[in-house]
């Protein structure tokens, strides 16, 4: 499946990943800034918080609760389309994903 | 670098905190993660274990917390199930258990909570230095290291500050265990077992158990409901309060792990300072602020393994792990990995995608405390950078001694200031 994560400074980066893989493991192999998964995808840290893509966000869903209690401490604002990146596993689904890196 | 030449000839015994009196087996460490990975090694102190010292192979085994858990203990030692159970701090738990306290300490924890205290932390430093600066020649460790994470620790946790000095030195008795300096109830040495049921097996544990609840009391009393204390004893998502116990060890971990780590972190860089002139001038180009706290936290990796038990079978690199064997992830061998970072025996400030694991990353475990010891470090030392003119040693230093915890316990340097 594609991806493409936008930055904050208007920059892209599309990537061609493969299934099974989460979008956090997917942004660190492609060098998206700012996307950091410090705890590898344990719900530990988020410092791979992204917005998704209004056009996607129902695709993408919502997060669990403990997802949700992690989002509360992401150093960006939190938003309606907030997700921890290493929570969305690449799949047909998702394919064409657009996500938004946040800014501090 | 003369300073940071290991003594070992290769085949250190990892499982011996007296190893470890000058500083890392770094030479003993290289050689396992050229020859053997995934290594077994006997222990005089119970059951043996196996050590991983490869950056990628820890990074590979840290996330997968269903097969190697931390519910049965983090530290080589051995622990009975009942042992376990009274002593254990969320350090020692899985998920879900671990996410349902994570969740709640690490609202007063995170990024943004945290630059909130970049001033207090700022006002801090100043006297610490000025003070230990005016000295001319001094122990760093003592003066500069040791003093601002435990004073931020009490502005963090809400403690008064008349209570540091007696915490501060309880704290190094929990986590300085094996180290005589520290505490008369050397680990290794104990001739009792009086203290099994406490927190790192040390009297010490007791003491604090009594200030905490005492401290609870105090402040419900006075309705204060500032710090984190208050924040992870509210009830969580699934509607459970922590218990007593659960709560008096967690306090005891607040203690320990805001006191020791950052220390020694703050030690290694000013230790790395004083034998390489040319690091003053790099922090004082004004250009390695973002990059720099990384760095020296790499460089100290102040936690030197945490373990994990096998939940089950499996085989690594052709060896085969048994269900309940301990299995140790060595951060500092990790953070010395020729393959994963280049030069990694080389302090350089502006080192850029600091894949470090000084913090644990990679697993759930990942240091709570993480965005304050980066502020911490980063802070101090624009505040010495800004004082200093030479910093040079005064004379020889000294390893903790521990297997555990790596650091710089006696620092002697020389000063002069702007």
């Amino acid at each position: 499946m594609k991806v493409t994560w936008k930055l904050a400074d208007g920059r892209e980066i599309t990537a061609e990943v493969r299934d099974g893989l989460n979008m956090m493991e997917a942004a660190v192999a492609n060098n998206v800034p700012r996307v950091i998964g410090e705890c590898g995808g344990s719900l530990s840290c988020a410092t791979c918080h992204v917005y998704v893509d209004d056009t996607w966000a129902d695709k993408v869903g919502q997060p669990d609760r403990f997802e949700d209690g992690m989002l509360d401490v992401a150093e960006a604002e939190r938003k309606p389309t907030s997700r921890l990146s290493c929570q969305i596993k690449a799949g047909p689904a998702l394919d064409g994903l657009v996500l938004h890196v946040p800014e501090p | 670098m003369t300073h940071a030449a290991s003594t070992d000839d290769g085949y250190a015994d990892l499982g011996s905190h007296d190893t470890f009196l000058n500083g890392p087996p770094h030479k003993t460490f290289a050689r396992l993660r050229r020859e053997d990975p995934m290594h077994w090694s006997d222990w005089s102190g119970g059951k043996g274990y196996w050590s991983v010292t490869r950056h990628a192979d820890i990074l590979e085994l840290n996330r997968q917390a269903d097969m190697l858990s931390s519910a049965r203990g983090i530290r080589m030692e051995d622990q009975s199930y009942e042992e376990y159970l009274a002593r254990r701090t969320f350090q020692e738990t899985d998920a879900p258990e671990h996410m349902e306290t994570r969740m709640k300490a690490a609202k007063a924890f995170s990024k943004p909570v945290i630059a909130q205290f970049e001033g207090v932390i700022r006002d801090l430093c100043g006297p610490i230095l000025d003070e230990a600066f005016a000295k001319g020649t001094f122990d760093a460790t003592k003066d500069i290291a040791r003093q601002l994470p435990m004073r931020m620790l009490g502005r963090i946790v809400g403690l008064p500050d008349e209570d540091l000095p007696w915490l501060v030195e309880k704290g190094d008795s929990l986590i300085a265990n094996t180290d005589p300096d520290f505490t008369d109830h050397v680990l290794d040495k104990m001739t009792t077992d009086e203290f099994r049921m406490m927190p790192f097996n040390s009297p010490a544990g007791a003491d604090l158990f009594v200030y905490a609840k005492d401290l609870m009391r105090k402040k419900a009393e006075a309705g204060d409901t500032s710090g984190v204390l208050h924040l992870i004893l509210q009830p969580g998502l699934d509607g459970s309060v922590m218990p007593e116990h659960e709560f008096r060890n967690f306090f005891c971990l607040l203690v320990a792990a805001g006191n020791d780590t950052t220390r020694y972190s703050i030690a290694a860089g000013i230790h790395a300072l004083a034998h390489q002139p040319e690091l003053l001038t790099q922090l004082q180009s004004g250009q390695v602020w973002d990059t720099m706290a990384d760095e020296i936290i790499r460089w100290a990796t102040p936690t030197s393994y945490f373990r994990r038990t096998a939940t089950r079978d499996f085989d690594y690199h052709g060896k085969r792990v048994r269900e309940g064997d301990k299995v140790l992830y060595w951060f500092i061998s990790g953070n010395r990995d020729e393959t994963a970072m280049e030069d990694p025996f080389t302090v350089n400030f502006a080192r850029a995608q600091n894949r470090h694991m000084s913090f644990g990353q990679g697993g759930p475990h990942v240091c709570l405390g993480m965005w304050l010891a980066r502020l911490e470090v980063r802070v101090l030392f624009e505040e010495l950078a800004k004082r200093l003119r030479t910093i040079e040693p005064a004379g020889p230093h000294k390893y903790l001694r521990s297997n555990f915890i790596g650091g710089i316990k006696e620092l002697p340097v020389t000063v002069t200031v702007k």
